[in-house]
């Protein structure tokens, strides 16, 4: 029978070995970056051409001048080498924006002897990697609700930092799911989570980020326990948010309507997703994390439609 | 309780058992706690009903042992008792206590009085009357009293040294039976044959009628001493035991008369009754011994006193016929050898070695016997004289050349040729001896008839021949005359020592003869002459003699002198013990010798109980310890049962188990002064600091560390010494050689150290170290009762120690001068003796002075008075502990005493020394 542990509290520990794990994994992988279909209409500056004309600091073309432009504009020296008049153009240099999102709830805290590590660490783990990933491939990654957009070059530490920062606030708590706020067009978010609360509520949540156009990936991290149900005999069951317990005198009885139960709740998600055009994937603990980061960065160099 | 020695206090709490199987029903169905699971994903199975449940039951095992729990509970709250206290027995009538008091029941008197004691109260809480009637105290008459006047004559019963006749008392039980008629009669017996114990079971069986008898008698029989005997080897003593049962081997013990060792032997029962315990001493050794007793065998029989005659003496014998090897029977010294061997050192003279007499006298000899030597002249005369002069016996035999020529060293003048009598030439018979004069050595012992004298040597009729005359023929003329001369004594035998004038050598008399003469020759320094006058007083009074337990002290005020020829078992007026001067005592002992000592076979009809009752033991605690450990279990179990171990996780256990660790070590340091004791063994070495022994009674402990904290302080306030804290130390484990004085309190419960523990005290003590042994035991011991156990403690674990030669501090010792003039040394108790190195003899120029010491600091010192008691005082200086009798002078001087010591082991002799200064310094100044 598995052995299964709800870890404690012990927040500052567990966050301060993060970074060093995440950029672990992210050094691994070649810097992410999304494709630049992405990118068109975005306004801001970011540190990788679009190979199109724009404001940037490297030099892109010279065109002739079209009249009725500002002749401050004109590049002199080139146009001195004939008799037309030129402009020099530069490339358009702008970034993308992805949020990442981290559950921490109690529910993540919960870890397996089947589990290579618990739920909470591979979420940040994988949170913070794709955050290093992205930063260094020129985008700007923000955690909603709590950080604004940016790029650094030590972007782990500080996500890690400002993560850290939250939880010692005496009125944390930490939430099931993230705050509900419409992203951003042409914005993606990245939500990692174990999804065990509401379908419904998931959905809404999805719903209303996804109103102004910004696209998501849902990853829900799960341990093998709880894809496998492998309990048996007189047990009490316990749940970790809520006081609620529920006795079973043959917890194998159990199993099929779990499972049902589960992948019911999967179907839901999977649904709420496909409906905003957002992408859903399943990962278990006792997979390595380098293999949901490959995934995600699958999906966001994909870059799925526009 | 079912055969078994138990009882309950509470019986009816037992009651509760019936509810056990109550317990059972609702335990089966109370199921264990099911394993509890952490599951996040709940929420989404929380609203399934269970299909299948099956509810789990109690395993039997879990179930029996919380009954086995529940039943252990109950029996403990009945208050269980093993071995309870002797249940009142069934009599309304008076208790008759007949008490044995003879030397038997003396090694386990205390046992003997307890038992008494223990019924005497029984009874008195039954509201019986008791009355108690020892065995010695004859026809006394017996009256019932109330408990506290039984008990309190109990206590001052002694045991005798004496086996008196039961039977005398027997009036007296006769007449208290008949005026109670429900009396119950309890016989604390010593289960020997002596003093008619047959007889009085029979007749007590006869008397008792219908009424119970207790018969209480130990599983442990006495071993005396039956004789001791200065044999030609060694000196052998005769044990015996009545039972081939119990401690068949142990030692003995030899002492001389002022009670130092001589030497022990050991002796091993086997499986027979009697036994020899031989001491291989040397001779001189062995004449020194006045004691032989048992090694804790306190009782009167044990002990063997040896007086004069039990001394070997070193007898030379010469004779002036060459000795022909191939007809012994003609030599006299065939005769004299054979005679004087059984009691005496026979020395010969060695053919090759010159003058025969002066090589024997280089022999240091106490009797010289000569036989048929005429004269001797020159220089072997002076020799001679010497010898009688400075106390020696000398013992010649008549003969053909005696009575041709003589010289002076014969006591009365001779005639020549002596006279022949019974020959054909004379008409005279050949003579008996006539009895022997009252003051004569020889006097009592029998004449045979068959003694007669053919031939004999004639003394001149001298006015002092009658005084000189110790033994005569029927007619009157002299056979033995001795005279005394110088210290010494010169005896005559005015036959020979062969059987050609006589067949004297023949007889039993001879020997006897020869003992007597033999047994003249006391110490050099006193003389023979004393003794003779001793031996013509008619009785002698007594000395010394044994109490019941075989220690010797002052007589008992019934003590009567003995006839001289005392022979016989000692009795209430003639105690065992010695008689006489100092210097010619007689030893009178309980066992005649070769008695023997038989078990008593009672009458039948008695109820035979055992003298230790084993002491009743409380099995509460046992049982909650046993239902706690159950508990424990049941935890455990159920823990498993509910799958708790697996949650576990190591790091956890690890913390519990380190948390635990801790617990368990700081309890450790909390409860033993072992982790405390000397920390480390450099901070000892700075400053100088008295030193007590951890003995691991906690009381005593506190005593010692309180007592020598606060002779500390007092040292610090009024001396130049500034001591640190006192230490604890224990002699198995820290070094004791950082410290000066080291205070041992005697605590007789504790076990014995180990031998290396000894051995190391025993090194520390020759490097000049102090032990003080504080036996506190000055109210409870008495001077002339067995050891008391802190004593007994003391001695065996000093047995292994060299401990010098130990005095009563005298007034002139230094350690009553180093610091305060004091005049003895007190505690809580005053009555104690201190005990301290003797000092070397005073030297005639030490005559007069005020302080004596010896080179070096006593390494012991043994007190009674429990110091450490007396000097014990909190912080702020209030005594902790009463003191006996009392007042602040007595603390104020125990202080003092404890200073005095202090300062004595840190300065040794220096301040006997210091009295001189004075003089030392006018001296300087001229």
């Amino acid at each position: 029978m598995a052995q299964v542990e709800l870890l404690d509290r012990d927040a500052a520990e567990r966050e301060a070995l993060h970074p060093l794990g995440a950029l672990d994994l992210a050094r691994r992988l070649p810097g992410l970056i999304v494709s630049a279909k992405e990118v068109a209409a975005t306004v801001m500056h970011g540190m990788h051409g679009r190979r199109r004309a724009g404001t940037g600091e490297t030099f892109w073309q010279f065109r002739p001048f079209t009249f009725g432009e500002a002749s401050a504009r004109i590049d002199w020296r080139r146009s001195a080498r004939d008799d037309r008049l030129y402009v020099r153009e530069r490339e358009w240099e702008a970034a993308h924006t992805v949020w990442i999102w981290a559950d921490r709830s109690p529910s993540m805290a919960y870890v397996s002897d089947l589990a290579m590590q618990p739920k909470i660490d591979r979420a940040l783990v994988l949170a913070l990697a794709l955050a290093d990933c992205l930063v260094r491939g020129g985008e700007r990654v923000g955690i909603p609700g709590l950080t604004r957009a940016f790029a650094a070059r030590d972007i782990v530490e500080r996500l890690a930092e400002r993560m850290a920062e939250e939880t010692t606030r005496p009125d944390f708590v930490p939430a099931e799911l993230p705050p509900a706020d419409a992203l951003a067009p042409r914005t993606q978010a990245v939500i990692i989570s174990d999804f065990l609360s509401d379908p419904e509520e998931i959905a809404t949540t999805i719903r209303s980020m996804a109103s102004r156009g910004a696209r998501g990936h849902l990853v829900m991290i799960t341990d093998p326990v709880e894809e496998t149900f492998p309990f048996s005999g007189h047990t009490e069951f316990r749940d970790v948010d809520s006081p609620a317990r529920l006795r079973v005198g043959e917890a194998q009885s159990f199993r099929s309507a779990y499972m049902q139960r589960l992948s019911e709740h999967r179907e839901h998600l999977r649904d709420a997703a496909r409906a905003r055009g957002w992408t859903f994937a399943l990962h278990r603990t006792d997979r390595p994390a380098s293999e949901a980061l490959l995934a995600l960065r699958m999906q966001l160099e994909a870059g799925q439609g526009g | 309780m079912l055969g078994l020695p138990l009882a309950f206090s509470a019986p009816l709490v037992l009651a509760a058992l019936l509810a056990l199987p109550a317990l059972y029903y609702v335990l089966r169905l109370t199921p264990p706690r099911p394993r509890e699971v952490s599951f996040p994903p709940l929420r989404l199975i929380l609203d399934l009903q269970a299909q299948e449940e099956t509810p789990a039951r109690t395993p039997w095992w879990l179930l029996a042992l919380r009954l086995l729990l529940a039943a252990f509970i109950i029996l403990a709250m009945a208050g269980p008792i093993w071995n309870p206290p002797s249940a009142s027995l069934n009599a309304r009538g008076p208790l008759l206590v007949l008490m044995d008091d003879a030397w038997p029941s003396a090694p386990n008197w205390a046992e003997r009085v307890n038992a008494a004691g223990e019924r005497i109260v029984a009874a008195n809480r039954d509201g019986r009357p008791a009355a108690l009637l020892a065995m010695s105290e004859g026809a006394r008459e017996i009256a019932a009293q109330d408990s506290a006047r039984v008990t309190e004559r109990l206590r001052t019963l002694k045991p005798q040294p004496h086996v008196a006749d039961r039977m005398l008392t027997l009036p007296a039980i006769e007449k208290f039976l008949s005026a109670h008629r429900d009396a119950e009669i309890v016989w604390i017996a010593d289960g020997l044959k002596s003093g008619k114990a047959e007889e009085f079971s029979g007749a007590l069986a006869r008397l008792a009628t219908d009424r119970p008898v207790h018969l209480v008698r130990a599983d442990r029989l006495p071993i005396a001493i039956s004789a001791t005997e200065n044999a030609a080897g060694a000196l052998e003593t005769n044990l015996v035991r009545a039972q081939t049962q119990g401690a068949a081997s142990g030692l003995v013990r030899a002492y001389d008369k002022k009670g130092l060792a001589m030497g022990q032997a050991a002796f091993d029962f086997g499986s027979a009754l009697e036994t020899k315990a031989l001491f291989d001493l040397p001779i001189e050794l062995r004449n020194d011994i006045a004691r032989v007793e048992i090694e804790g065998e306190h009782s009167a029989g044990a002990v063997s006193l040896l007086d004069e005659r039990w001394k070997r003496r070193r007898v030379g014998i010469a004779a002036g016929s060459t000795a022909d090897v191939a007809q012994p029977l003609l030599s006299p010294l065939y005769y004299l050898r054979r005679a004087l061997q059984p009691f005496a050192d026979v020395r010969e003279v060695q053919a090759a070695r010159g003058d025969p007499i002066l090589s024997l006298l280089e022999d240091r000899l106490s009797v010289l016997v000569l036989a048929d030597i005429g004269v001797i002249t020159g220089k072997t005369r002076d020799e001679v004289m010497r010898f009688v002069n400075d106390g020696g016996v000398l013992l010649r035999f008549a003969g053909s050349r005696l009575a041709g020529a003589t010289d002076d060293l014969v006591p009365v003048r001779l005639r020549r040729g002596g006279r022949v009598l019974g020959g054909a030439l004379s008409w005279d018979q050949p003579k008996q001896l006539a009895s022997f004069p009252a003051e004569s050595p020889f006097a009592g012992l029998l004449i045979p008839q068959e003694v007669t004298i053919t031939r004999q040597v004639l003394a001149e009729p001298d006015a002092n021949l009658p005084a000189r005359t110790w033994a005569q023929l029927a007619d009157g003329t002299p056979l033995v005359t001795a005279e005394k001369r110088g210290k010494g004594l010169i005896v005559l035998v005015h036959v020979t020592a062969d059987t050609t004038w006589s067949n004297l050598p023949l007889s039993g008399l001879f020997v006897d003869m020869l003992r007597r003469t033999v047994a003249l020759s006391g110490d050099t320094l006193a003389g023979g002459a004393d003794a003779q006058a001793a031996q013509r007083v008619e009785t002698l009074s007594p000395q010394r003699t044994l109490n019941g337990f075989g220690t010797l002290g002052a007589p008992p005020l019934n003590a009567r002198p003995i006839p001289v020829q005392f022979t016989g078992s000692p009795t209430a007026e003639h105690p065992p013990g010695f008689y006489g001067p100092p210097d010619a005592q007689v030893a009178v002992n309980t066992l005649q010798a070769g008695e023997k000592i038989e078990v008593a076979s009672y009458a039948n009809g008695f109820v035979t109980e055992p003298l230790m009752l084993a002491a009743p033991v409380d099995l509460r605690a046992s049982l909650i310890a046993l239902a706690l450990a159950l508990f424990l279990i049941d935890a455990f179990a159920s823990l498993w049962l509910a799958g708790g171990f697996d949650r576990l996780r190591w790091r956890k256990i690890s913390r519990g188990a380190a948390a635990v660790l801790f617990v368990s070590l700081a309890a450790l340091a909390f409860s033993g002064e072992r982790v405390k004791a000397q920390g480390k063994p450099g901070d000892a070495a700075l400053t100088t600091r008295l030193a007590y022994i951890v003995t691991g009674d906690a009381q005593a402990d506190e005593a010692s560390r309180l007592g020598l904290a606060s002779l500390s302080r007092a040292l610090a306030a009024r001396t130049a010494l500034t001591p640190g804290e006192p230490q604890g130390v224990d002699l198995a484990r820290d070094e004791l050689s950082f410290y000066p004085l080291i205070y041992w309190p005697i605590v007789a419960t504790r076990p014995q150290p180990s031998a290396e523990a000894v051995t190391l005290l025993s090194n520390f003590m020759k490097q000049g170290g102090t032990v003080i042994f504080d036996t506190r035991d000055a109210l409870t011991a008495r001077p002339s009762g067995p050891p008391s156990p802190e004593q007994q403690w003391l001695r065996t674990m000093l047995a292994g120690v060299d401990v010098p030669e130990l005095e009563p501090i005298p007034r002139s010792h230094v350690v009553t001068k180093t610091f305060y003039l004091l005049e003895n040394f007190v505690g809580r108790t005053t009555v104690g003796q201190t005990w301290i190195e003797a000092l070397p003899p005073e030297g005639a120029d030490q005559a007069n002075r005020p302080a004596r010491a010896g080179d070096s600091v006593s390494p012991v010192i043994i007190t009674s008075n429990d110091w450490a008691g007396a000097w014990a005082a909190d912080q702020n200086g209030t005594p902790l502990y009463p003191l006996v009798p009392g007042g602040n002078r007595q603390r104020e001087l125990a202080l003092r005493a404890g200073i005095n010591i202090v300062i004595y082991t840190l300065t040794g002799n220096y301040k006997a020394d210091q009295v001189h200064v004075r003089d030392l310094l006018e001296r300087l100044g001229h």
